[in-house]
């Protein structure tokens, strides 16, 4: 039996310290994706040998690959779930490692010839759970509001649903998109629609102005106003890791805190950290 | 005569243009009807999308995960008796083994779980998991579970078999709890966020029967653990841990005593109608992050108490086997686990299991005390190679090295057994 230890813990040994790849892979969040692509795109041309393959799918799902080590790096546009960082102690024996890479301002999306300008909070909480159906009960037209939203398995969906609505659930005729530009596309389309995203994506259609409640000023989701945290719904963008990186990780993480990562992050639309 | 040809082309161009015209607005109209025609079909193709869509929600509730685990194992010597899978056979000390074939299905509404898992092995199909799950709706911190499921006692119960580093549970986890579940209900307190997310409470009643085995008297087994989860995201450290507790009793058959083997030179013999199933135990679990090296665990476990078995088990008593045997009983086990990246993870275990630790060495065996191979007391080192191939599939290797108390008054046990196991195994779990 001594025999047949040895073979099998020097075969393991040796099959499981096979040379590593300068591959980094990143899923998660379609909310990040370009931003993602836009990092990996750029930093890829200035270092030849790393190769960054960036995937979205949401962040349920990118959180989900990095448990299950299919990704290096998760993008994420909420905060890890205490659920799933048992389930990456139980997989990693650490609790993951939390890298806010950016600020967002969530936006709300309103039809360009939608005369409503602003919304409260708690305008926005009564359209998404259903106690709101007419955009006359808002000051706009005589019309049903149609409701845009994002799938479960997106962080946005998630974050939404937690700040905005405070855990309520969202009304069930809520049309469910798989992206961002998917419900920017839906609600330049239709001229009763409202949805929300991230302000990246905010093409062909106008941002609602928002206040905390009846009697605050309304911001828009301009840098200004996000980096002062004066708009309510501001947000950190996050990457996840499953231990501290070290390596070609790391050099890539570096790099998008770097005042040149960071640029990077304005250009597309978002917000530094730093 | 110039007049006569303007005039006719004047008349010729003019009916050109009506005819003209009339093409135009031919063409115009048909148009429209194909705009129409191409927006009917795209609003049913809406409908259909949001029909589908609607059904693709429906069965996103259901869930579907599993787990095969297969290994080839070689032990000391034919017929080894081991808990690493089982006994070996008499006239084997190698073996292929299909360890678990689990299946489970989930349908979660949210607030509300359907689960059932089934374990298919080449020995039959059994049921492990059959519970409903409800949730409450305002805090969402508190739920009720009833049917089959783990008992809520300790860590290493609750800790899958699909991603516990070692091949199997404790010999104090197995000998206690066999089977890990029961039939019952509990209530379970975990707060997801806010100033209590780090406390969670579990009690539950269960028949004290195991698994989906049928009631055998009318009392109820309590359970419950009080544990908690402090974690230091900054330091990338976490500690948990918790206290349990088993509070059961089981009914002694009609006409039969308790043997309480209790002391070196005799018994006790008690005609209660009823022993005492009572466990107490504490658990804690540290987790950290080496820099460039990745995560370790470090998780101990000790459980103490009376246990009511057979005169040739200590396992918990079953109606219809004669005589209950009450022994007190320690164990504990200490594990520590080191990923190495991502892919490696290396593991060492070490656990005790006293059955009875009020007997000792020579003394066990002695017909004075009615001791038997049951008061042996077990020690196991156990240490091992994960390697994770991808999400899927992992490769465990791993080596079990069991020492067991001796005495010249047990004629199989005057000498440490050969009975150490390897097992090497590949996991698919999805």
């Amino acid at each position: 039996m001594k025999n047949i230890l040895a073979a099998l813990v020097i075969g393991l040994m040796v099959f499981g310290f096979r040379g590593a790849e300068e591959t980094i892979t990143v899923k998660g969040s379609d909310t990040m994706v370009i931003l993602a692509q836009r990092w990996a795109e750029i930093y890829m041309s200035k270092h030849s040998g790393v190769n960054v393959q960036v995937t979205g799918g949401g962040s349920g799902v990118g959180i989900s690959a990095l448990i299950n080590g299919t990704t290096d790096i998760c993008n994420s546009s909420r905060p890890m779930k205490n659920s799933e960082r048992e389930k990456l102690k139980k997989r990693y024996n650490t609790l993951g490692v939390e890298v806010k890479c950016a600020k967002d301002g969530l936006s709300v999306y309103l039809h360009e010839s939608n005369p409503v300008r602003e919304l409260t909070l708690e305008q926005i909480k009564g359209i998404y759970t259903g106690k709101i159906k007419n955009w006359n009960e808002v000051g706009g037209p005589n019309a049903k509001i149609i409701i845009y939203g994002r799938e479960n398995s997106s962080g946005t969906y998630v974050y939404f649903k937690d700040f905005v609505l405070g855990g309520a659930d969202y009304i069930s005729s809520m049309q469910s998109l798989p992206g961002t530009a998917a419900v920017v596309n839906a609600v330049s389309k239709d001229k009763y629609a409202i949805g929300y995203g991230g302000a990246a994506y905010a093409k062909g259609i106008r941002l609602a102005k928002i206040k905390k409640d009846a009697n605050s000023p309304a911001y828009e989701p301009n840098p200004e106003n996000i980096k002062s945290g004066n708009y309510p719904i501001t947000r950190f963008l996050y990457m996840y890791l499953p231990s501290r990186p070290s390596g070609a990780i790391k050099e890539y993480i570096d790099w998008i805190l770097s005042p040149e990562g960071q640029n990077i992050v304005t250009k597309v639309g978002y917000f530094p950290v730093k | 005569m110039k007049i006569k040809n303007v005039l006719f082309l004047f008349v010729f161009a003019m009916s050109g243009a009506v005819c003209f015209g009339q093409d135009s607005t031919a063409a115009s109209a048909s148009v429209e009807e194909r705009i129409d025609e191409v927006k009917g079909q795209v609003d049913g193709i809406n409908e259909t999308i949001l029909d589908m869509k609607s059904t693709l929600d429906a069965l996103k509730k259901i869930k579907i995960s599993g787990y095969i685990q297969a290994q080839y194992q070689a032990a000391d010597k034919d017929g080894a008796a081991s808990v690493a899978g089982g006994n070996f056979p008499a006239t084997a000390h190698e073996r292929f083994l299909l360890r678990r074939g689990r299946v489970k299905f989930m349908y979660d509404n949210d607030l509300t779980q359907y689960v059932m898992q089934l374990d298919a092995v080449p020995s039959g199909v059994t049921i492990k998991d059959v519970y409903v799950m409800v949730k409450e709706p305002w805090m969402r911190a508190v739920s009720l579970t009833a049917g089959v499921f783990n008992r809520p006692f300790g860590f290493e119960i609750e800790y899958s078999s699909s991603m516990r580093e070692a091949p199997e549970r404790s010999r104090l986890f197995q000998t206690l709890f066999p089977g890990e579940r029961d039939l019952g209900a509990k209530i379970e307190i975990a707060p997801e966020s806010g100033a209590f997310s780090w406390l969670n409470v579990k009690l539950g009643l269960f028949n004290g029967t195991k698994n989906t085995l049928d009631e055998t008297d009318n009392f109820k087994d309590v359970i419950g653990r009080v544990g908690f989860s402090l974690p230091f995201t900054e330091t990338n450290l976490a500690l948990d841990g918790g206290v349990s507790g088993y509070f059961g009793k089981v009914r002694t058959d009609d006409g039969k005593q308790i043997i309480k083997v209790n002391s070196a030179t005799g018994y006790e013999v008690s005609t209660d109608p009823t022993a005492d199933r009572t466990y107490i135990g504490g658990d804690l679990e540290l987790y950290y992050d080496i820099p460039s090296f990745g995560g370790f665990s470090l998780r101990g476990e000790y459980i103490s108490g009376k246990q009511p078995g057979a005169a040739g088990s200590s396992s918990y008593h079953a109606v219809g086997g004669g005589d209950t045997y009450l022994r007190n009983f320690m164990g504990y086990y200490v594990t520590y686990v080191q990923n190495i990246g991502t892919k490696n993870q290396f593991v060492i275990k070490y656990d005790v299991y006293d059955p009875n630790t009020d007997l000792s060495g020579d003394d066990i065996g002695l017909a004075a005390n009615k001791s038997t191979a049951a008061d042996i007391k077990y020690s196991t080192l156990g240490f091992g190679w994960i390697y994770h191939w991808d999400g899927n599939v992992k490769f465990t290797l791993y080596y079990d090295s069991v020492k067991n108390e001796t005495s010249k008054n047990l004629s199989a046990f005057t000498d440490d057994l050969k009975d150490n196991v390897l097992t090497f195994r590949v996991q698919y779990s999805f």
